[in-house]
C-alpha cells in the first residue's frame, strides 16, 4: 500500500502555487496537511503526477481576528486552531475540531484542507456552512470570496475553479447570548459521523434571534436546515425541539452505506438535531 | 519521475540527510533508510496509530506524512524517547501495567501517550480514554494501556 | 530425588522479559529484517469473486522500472511438491500459490511481482492486464449447499458442500423427550463474519542461497517447526536445510498458525531467483485474504421441563468455509451441551464453500457451540418466562458432582461452572441490577444483562498438539538458557516459562533466558495456539528443569561429599539442608560440570543440560468461565454501550496473574468487537465492503469497557503445575454475553435477539421490525 510516484513542489509564495496549478492543471493537486489525501493515494484511489505542497507558504498559516470575523489561513493546522485564542471566539469551530479524527491527525490536518476536501461527513465544512463563512479563493485572477452556501457542490466537489486554491476561510463572529453545539453519532470515538448536527442559537430573552442548524452524513454535502431554523426562530426558545428535529429531518435524503442505512439516518436525525439544539440553547442561556 | 529529493531533518536529536523519492512516506524512510525500525506500519492509511512519531513535538502518523514534508523538521521516534539507561516513565508504566503483549502497536502507544501527557499533565480517566483512542491494539483489550496512562500521568505530575 | 522447592516466581506478576525490547522499539519483527540483495514482492489479486482468466498480460509490468520478475502460475507449476500440514493432515492441501485458470474470491492471487522496492512492485501490479470472464458468484452460505453455481466447478465438484454430517442423535430417546417435555424452544442463532486482525500483518523474508542450498525463512508465524516441515516437503529438502525463525510476531490469534499460499509463492520466488524475497502484506490484503472466521449458523432446539430442567439440546449447524480454507476449524458439536447437566444431544453439521475468503482459525475456533447454546438459553428463558440466570443455575454442573460424562462423551472434571456463575453474579449484584433495570425501563432507558457460561477444551491431543519439548542448560557461568518449542506473539512465554524454570532450579528469574521460535536450536513443537502453552510447554519446562536440577544436586553432592537428598537449592546456592555454611553456588557447580568434568565419577558425564518432552496425563485440560455483561442502548440512536463487564474464570493455578488477566482482557475485547463493531461484509456479487480500518471497525479505548475479573482456582491434575489453558476463553465467552445483554435490553420491547452483529443499524432494524409486527 504505497502511493504512486509524483513530483513534489514546495513553493513559498501563493503566486507560485497558483502558477504551478495553472501549469499542471488536472495533473496537480494541492497538498496541505495530507490527512485525507495521503491515505487515498496510499490506497491508490487517487494519483496525481504533481503535488503542490503549500506548507511553506507563510501567508497561508496566519490567523487574524477582526471586529466581525476570524480569518483562518488555509494551512493553519487543526491542532493549532484548537488552542488558538482567536479561534476560541468562534465557538462552533472550536467545538467541532476535537471531533476530527484523533489528536495525531489534527496535528497535521488543516482547517482549509478539510473544507476544500468537502467530505460530507466532515465537521469543518459543516461549520463553514452553519456560520455562513466566506471562503477565500486565490487564483490566476486574484482573490475572490465564495459564500459557504455556494461552496459545497457534492462529495469532494466545491465551487473552486480549476487553478484556484482555497487560501483562507472567514468565520463570522456571533454576538452575546449565543450557544453552539456539535452532536454526532459515530460507530467509534474519532470515526466519521454516521450522522451529525451542528447548531448555533442567539437568544434575546425567550426569543431566538438567530439560529443555524447544519447536518452532516445525510447527503452529498453538509445540509443547512433552513426550515427548521425558521421554525425555531418563529417558535422561540421553548419550542418543542422534537418538532424542530422532525422539520429538519423531513427533507433529508440520506444514502445507505456499510455502517448505516438511509432509513436509520432518517430515523435518528430528529433526535440528533434536538440534542444539538438542547445543548446550544443551554449554553446560550448560561 | 523517479527523481530523488534531498531531505534534511533531525531525528532523535541527530541531523540526518536522506535522498528520497517524493512518494516515500516518513515511516518508510525512518525504517528503511535510517534503520529505526521501532516505528511500525500496521495499516498505512492513518487509522491504527502504530507509526506515530513526534514531528516538531506533536504526535503524528508517519504513514500520513511524505518525507519531503518533513524537510527541516525535528522527528522523535520511540527509540528517541528511551533514556540512555532504563525506561521513560511512560515505558515503565506500560511495563508495570502489562500494557503490551505482542508489542506491535506499542511504539505508537508510547509515543502518543508521551505526547498527550506532556501537554495534559492532569488528565481524567475519561480524557485518557479519549486521548488513547487513536491507537489500535489487538492484544490487551486496552486495560493495561489505560492503567499505564493513569500511572504515568500520576507519577509525571507528582515529580514535576 | 528432587524435592519440591518453594514457589517464588510462579504466581507473581513479575516484569515481562519481552517488554524492554518491545517498549524501546527493538522488537525483531519480520518487517524489520533485511538481507543482502533483498527484493520486494507484491501480489496482483483478483477483483472479481468468480471468473475465468481469459488472459493475463504481464509484458508492461516486466518492463517497468525496478522489476526483477513477474511470476504467474505457469512459472511455479511443477516447481513444488507436497503442500500439507502435519496438524491438519494430508487431505487438506494448501491451494496453489497463484490462480491457475480461474479465480474464486476477491483477493485470489493471480501474479507475483518482485521488484527492488514494494512501491515499484505495486506500480508494476497496476500495469498487468487481466481479462476476466465473470461468472455468478456464490456468496450466501446459508443457501450455498443448494446453489447450482458451484465454487469449485473447475475441480469437477458437484456441489458447494465440503462436509456434511447428517443428523446424529447421541441419545436413543431424543425424539420422545422432545415429544414429552413442557417446553420446546427452537431458534436459529447466526454469528457474523469477523477476523483475527493481528496488528502485524502476514509477512515473510525468504532467502534461498544457491550453492549453500539452504532455505532461510523469517516469517510471522505461530509455528516455526510446522512451517519448516511444510517447506521441507514443499521443496523436497531435508528439514535440516530449512531454517525458520520468528523472534517477534505481532499477534496471531490463529491467523498465523498455518502456511498460506502467498508464503508458498514467495518461497518459490526466492528459489527461482536465488536471492532473498520479502513480502510484507498490507492491511488491505490482510483484511480480504488472510483468512476469515466465524460466519456460521445453528438451528438449535431445546427440550425443557416444567421446572426448568434442560432435558435435551440439538443443533443443525452450517458453516461457511469460503473458497479455500486455510483451517476449516468449526464447532465440535459434542461440546454443544457445554458445562450443563444436559443428558441428551443430537446434531448435524455442514461446511459449505462460497466465493469468499476462506475460513481460518480464530481464537476459540470451537466457540460456536458456546455462542449457539448460550444465546439459545436466553431465547428459552424469554420464552418460558424464567430468569436466564436461574435457568442456567438449575442446569449447570458444579465441582462436587464431577466427574460428569456428557452425552457427547466428554468427561468433565476439575471445573467450576456453577461456582463461576455465582461469583460473577455476585460481583455484579445481579438481583440489585434487575431492580435497577426495572426502574430504568420506567424512565425509558434500555438496560440489559447478558450471561455466558462455557467450558473450554485446552491442551488437546489432536495430531501434533499433544506434546512439547524443552531443553534447559545451565551454562558455565551459572546462568540458565531454556530452549522451548514455542513461538511467542503476545503470550508472554519468555516470562512465564522463566518463572517456572527459576522456581524449579532455585535460581533467580533474572538469570533465565528463554530462546524460542528458531528451528535450528529449539525442540520440535506444533507452535503456540490452542490454549496449550502453560500446560504442555509448562510441563516440559518443569520436567527439564527438574532433570537439570537433579544433575546439579548430583555433582554438588559429589563435590561436597554429601548425599544429594540432603541438599537444597535456593537463590542459586546449593546447601546442605540445616547446615547453610556447607554450600556451593550454582556457578561453582557449573564450573565443575563443564571445566573439570573429567574429575567427576565415571557415571557423571558432566554438563548441566536436559531435553525432555512432556505429555499431559490426559486430554484435554478443561478450563471454564462465566462472563456477565451489562449494556445500555440509547433509545434515540440505538447505540449500545457496555456499562459493566465481569469475568469469573478458573484456569487453575496461575503462573502470572497479570498475564492471565491480560489474556482475558484481550479476548473479551475481540469477542465484544465481533458483536458490536466488527463485521466483514461482502455484497451479493462477492465484493468485499469493509476493506480498510475505517470500515472494519476494531474497538478502541473509547469502546472497550473496564473489565472486572474474579478468579476461582481449581487445580488441574493433568500437569505438574496444576495449570489450565486460558488464552482463548475471553473471546469465546464475550460473544454470547454481549449479544445476550443486548437481547435482554430489548426484551421488554418484544425483540428476540438471535443474530449478530448488533450495531446501531441492526438494533434499529430489530426494533422497527418488532414494532411493525405488533402494530
Amino acid at each position: 500500500m504505497k502511493p504512486s510516484q509524483f513530483q513534489h513542489h514546495a513553493p513559498e509564495q501563493i503566486d507560485e502555487v497558483v502558477g504551478l496549478l495553472a501549469e499542471y492543471g488536472d495533473d496537480a493537486k494541492v497538498l496541505a496537511g495530507g490527512q485525507s489525501l495521503i491515505p487515498m493515494m496510499a490506497l491508490r484511489m487517487a494519483a496525481y503526477p504533481h503535488l503542490v505542497d503549500i506548507a511553506r507558504v507563510a501567508s497561508l498559516s496566519t490567523i487574524s481576528a477582526s471586529a466581525g470575523a476570524v480569518r483562518v489561513g488555509a494551512m493553519v493546522r487543526q491542532s493549532r486552531a484548537e488552542r488558538d485564542a482567536s479561534v476560541a471566539k468562534v465557538p462552533l469551530l472550536a467545538k467541532a475540531i476535537p471531533h476530527i479524527g484523533h489528536f495525531q491527525i489534527r496535528s497535521r490536518g488543516t482547517v482549509g484542507g478539510s473544507i476544500a476536501h468537502a467530505d460530507p461527513a466532515s465537521e469543518l465544512p459543516a461549520v463553514a456552512l452553519a456560520l455562513d463563512a466566506r471562503i477565500e479563493a486565490t487564483g490566476p485572477g486574484g482573490v475572490r470570496h465564495i459564500d459557504a452556501s455556494e461552496f459545497f457542490l457534492s462529495t469532494w466537489q466545491t465551487a473552486l475553479d480549476d487553478g484556484e486554491i482555497l487560501s483562507a476561510v472567514e468565520f463570522p463572529l456571533w454576538g452575546a447570548n449565543s450557544g453552539f453545539a456539535v452532536e454526532e453519532i459515530a460507530r467509534r470515538k474519532g470515526d466519521f459521523a454516521l450522522i451529525g448536527a451542528l447548531a448555533g442559537v442567539t437568544l434575546d430573552g425567550a426569543r431566538v434571534a438567530r439560529a443555524c442548524i447544519t447536518m452532516i452524513g445525510v447527503g452529498s454535502t453538509p445540509i443547512r436546515c433552513h426550515d427548521a431554523e425558521a421554525a425555531l426562530i418563529a417558535g422561540g426558545a421553548d419550542t418543542d425541539l422534537d418538532d424542530i428535529g422532525r422539520i429538519a429531518a423531513a427533507p433529508l435524503t440520506p444514502a445507505d452505506d456499510v455502517h448505516a442505512s438511509a432509513e436509520y439516518r432518517q430515523h435518528v436525525s430528529p433526535a440528533i438535531v434536538r440534542r444539538a439544539l438542547t445543548a446550544a440553547l443551554k449554553e446560550a442561556r448560561s | 519521475m523517479n527523481d530523488r529529493t534531498r531531505v534534511q531533518l533531525t531525528v532523535n536529536g541527530q541531523r540526518e540527510q536522506v535522498e528520497v523519492e517524493p512518494r516515500a512516506l516518513l515511516a518508510d524512510v525512518l525504517r528503511d533508510q535510517l534503520g529505526l525500525t521501532g516505528t511500525h506500519l500496521a495499516c498505512e492509511h492513518g487509522v491504527c496509530g502504530a507509526c506515530t512519531v513526534l514531528i516538531d513535538g506533536e504526535a503524528a502518523r508517519s504513514c500520513l506524512v511524505f518525507a519531503v514534508q518533513a524537510e527541516g523538521a525535528s522527528v522523535t521516534t520511540v527509540e528517541g524517547l528511551t533514556p540512555p539507561d532504563g525506561l521513560s516513565p511512560v515505558q515503565e508504566a506500560m511495563r508495570d501495567c502489562h500494557g503490551l503483549q505482542c508489542g506491535f502497536c506499542t511504539p505508537g502507544i508510547v509515543v502518543s501517550m508521551t505526547a498527550y501527557l506532556d501537554t495534559h499533565p492532569n488528565p481524567t480517566d475519561a480524557e485518557l480514554r479519549d486521548a488513547m483512542s487513536g491507537n489500535l491494539c489487538r492484544c490487551t483489550g486496552y486495560q493495561g494501556i489505560l492503567a499505564a496512562a493513569r500511572q504515568a500521568a500520576d507519577r509525571m505530575s507528582a515529580s514535576s | 530425588m528432587s524435592s519440591p522447592v518453594a514457589s517464588r516466581f510462579v504466581g507473581s506478576a513479575v516484569h515481562r522479559k519481552e517488554d524492554r525490547r518491545l517498549l524501546t522499539g527493538h522488537g525483531q519483527y519480520v518487517a524489520d529484517a533485511s538481507a543482502p540483495r533483498m527484493v520486494h514482492a507484491a501480489f496482483l489479486r483478483s477483483d472479481v469473486a468468480k471468473a475465468r482468466l481469459n488472459s493475463v498480460n504481464i509484458e508492461a509490468a516486466k518492463a517497468a522500472p525496478g522489476v526483477v520478475a513477474v511470476f504467474l502460475w505457469s512459472d511455479f507449476h511443477e516447481k513444488f511438491g507436497e503442500a500439507w500440514h502435519a496438524m491438519l493432515g494430508q487431505e487438506l492441501v494448501v491451494p496453489p500459490p497463484l490462480a491457475i485458470t480461474d479465480v474464486r474470491y476477491v483477493g485470489d492471487p493471480i501474479a507475483l511481482v518482485v521488484a527492488t522496492s514494494r512501491a515499484l512492485a505495486e506500480d508494476a501490479c497496476g500495469l498487468i492486464e487481466v481479462e476476466y470472464e465473470p461468472e455468478q458468484a456464490t456468496v450466501d452460505y446459508a443457501t450455498a449447499a443448494a446453489d447450482s453455481n458451484v465454487v469449485h466447478a473447475a475441480w469437477g465438484l458437484p456441489s458447494n458442500v465440503m462436509v456434511a454430517v447428517p443428523f446424529t442423535p447421541m441419545s436413543a430417546d431424543l425424539d420422545e423427550t422432545f415429544g414429552s417435555v413442557e417446553h420446546v424452544v427452537e431458534t436459529t442463532i447466526v454469528q457474523n463474519r469477523y477476523l483475527c486482525v493481528p496488528m502485524e500483518t502476514r509477512g515473510v523474508l525468504a532467502s534461498w542461497t544457491p550453492g549453500l542450498e539452504e532455505l532461510d525463512l523469517i516469517v510471522a508465524t505461530q509455528s516455526v517447526h510446522e512451517t519448516r516441515n511444510f517447506f521441507a516437503r514443499y521443496l523436497g529438502l531435508d528439514e535440516g536445510a530449512v531454517r525458520v525463525t520468528a523472534r517477534d510476531v505481532g499477534g496471531g490469534f490463529g491467523q498465523k498458525m498455518f502456511v498460506f499460499r502467498e508464503e508458498c509463492a514467495v518461497v518459490l520466488a526466492t528459489k527461482l531467483l536465488g536471492r532473498p524475497v520479502k513480502w510484507i502484506e498490507d492491511r488491505l490484503e490482510n483484511l480480504i485474504s488472510a483468512g476469515h472466521s466465524r460466519n456460521e449458523l445453528g438451528h438449535v432446539r431445546m427440550a425443557i421441563s416444567a421446572d426448568g430442567v434442560i432435558e435435551a439440546i440439538t443443533v443443525d449447524h452450517v458453516a461457511d468455509v469460503g473458497a479455500y480454507t486455510p483451517c476449516p476449524a468449526v464447532m465440535d458439536p459434542t461440546l454443544l451441551p457445554g458445562p450443563y447437566r444436559i443428558p441428551r444431544l443430537g446434531f448435524s453439521t455442514q461446511m459449505v464453500w462460497t466465493n469468499t475468503m476462506g475460513k481460518a482459525a480464530y481464537r476459540g475456533p470451537w466457540m460456536f457451540e458456546t455462542t449457539a447454546r448460550e444465546m439459545a438459553i436466553d431465547v428459552a428463558a424469554r420464552q418460558i418466562g424464567m430468569d436466564p440466570a436461574e435457568l442456567r443455575r438449575r442446569n449447570l454442573l458444579s465441582l462436587p458432582e464431577l466427574p460428569f460424562t456428557s452425552p457427547g462423551g466428554k468427561v468433565f472434571q476439575e471445573i467450576t461452572p456453577l461456582e463461576t456463575l455465582e461469583q460473577a453474579l455476585g460481583m455484579l449484584g445481579y438481583d440489585e441490577f434487575r431492580k435497577e433495570q426495572a426502574a430504568a425501563r420506567e424512565q425509558g432507558r434500555w438496560l440489559g444483562v447478558g450471561i455466558c457460561v462455557y467450558v473450554e477444551p485446552t491442551s488437546m491431543e489432536q495430531s501434533t498438539l499433544g506434546t512439547e519439548g524443552a531443553t534447559i542448560r545451565i551454562e558455565s557461568s551459572g546462568k540458565v538458557v531454556a530452549f522451548l518449542s514455542t513461538t511467542s506473539h503476545g503470550q508472554s512465554i519468555e516470562t512465564t516459562m522463566a518463572q517456572i524454570i527459576a522456581d524449579d532450579l532455585g535460581v533467580s528469574y533474572d538469570d533465565v533466558t528463554v530462546v524460542q521460535a528458531d528451528t535450528q536450536s529449539t525442540p520440535y513443537g506444533p507452535g503456540t495456539g490452542g490454549s496449550r502453552t502453560a500446560v504442555i510447554a509448562g510441563g516440559a519446562a518443569h520436567d527439564a528443569a527438574v532433570a537439570v536440577r537433579d544433575k546439579v544436586l548430583g555433582i554438588a553432592a559429589h563435590m561436597m561429599e554429601a548425599a544429594p537428598e540432603d541438599l537444597e537449592i535456593a537463590e542459586g546456592v546449593v546447601a546442605v539442608r540445616g547446615t547453610p555454611d556447607r554450600s556451593l553456588t550454582i556457578k561453582e557447580v557449573a564450573t565443575q560440570a563443564y571445566t573439570n568434568a573429567h574429575t567427576l565419577p565415571v557415571e557423571m558425564a558432566g554438563g548441566l543440560e536436559a531435553t525432555i518432552r512432556f505429555k499431559p496425563k490426559r486430554f484435554p485440560t478443561w478450563s471454564n468461565a462465566t462472563h456477565v455483561c451489562v449494556v445500555e442502548i440509547d433509545p434515540d440512536t440505538f447505540i449500545p454501550r457496555i456499562l459493566r463487564y465481569i469475568v469469573s474464570e478458573d484456569c487453575g493455578k496461575m503462573i502470572n496473574p497479570q498475564v492471565v488477566e491480560g489474556q482475558i482482557f484481550g479476548g473479551v475485547v475481540q469477542g465484544l468487537g465481533g458483536v458490536l463493531y466488527e463485521d466483514f461484509r461482502y455484497d451479493q456479487d462477492g465484493n468485499p465492503q469493509t476493506t480498510t480500518f475505517l470500515d472494519y471497525l476494531l474497538p478502541t479505548t473509547g469502546e472497550a469497557p473496564k473489565i472486572e475479573i474474579g478468579h476461582i482456582e481449581s487445580v488441574s491434575t493433568t500437569n505438574p503445575g496444576g495449570f489450565k489453558g486460558m488464552g482463548e476463553g475471553g473471546a469465546i465467552g464475550a460473544h454470547a454475553a454481549v449479544a445476550n445483554a443486548v437481547g435482554d435490553a430489548l426484551a421488554h420491547l418484544g425483540v428476540n435477539v438471535t443474530s449478530t452483529p448488533l450495531g446501531p443499524e441492526q438494533i434499529f432494524q430489530l426494533v422497527q421490525a418488532t414494532k411493525k409486527e405488533r402494530a
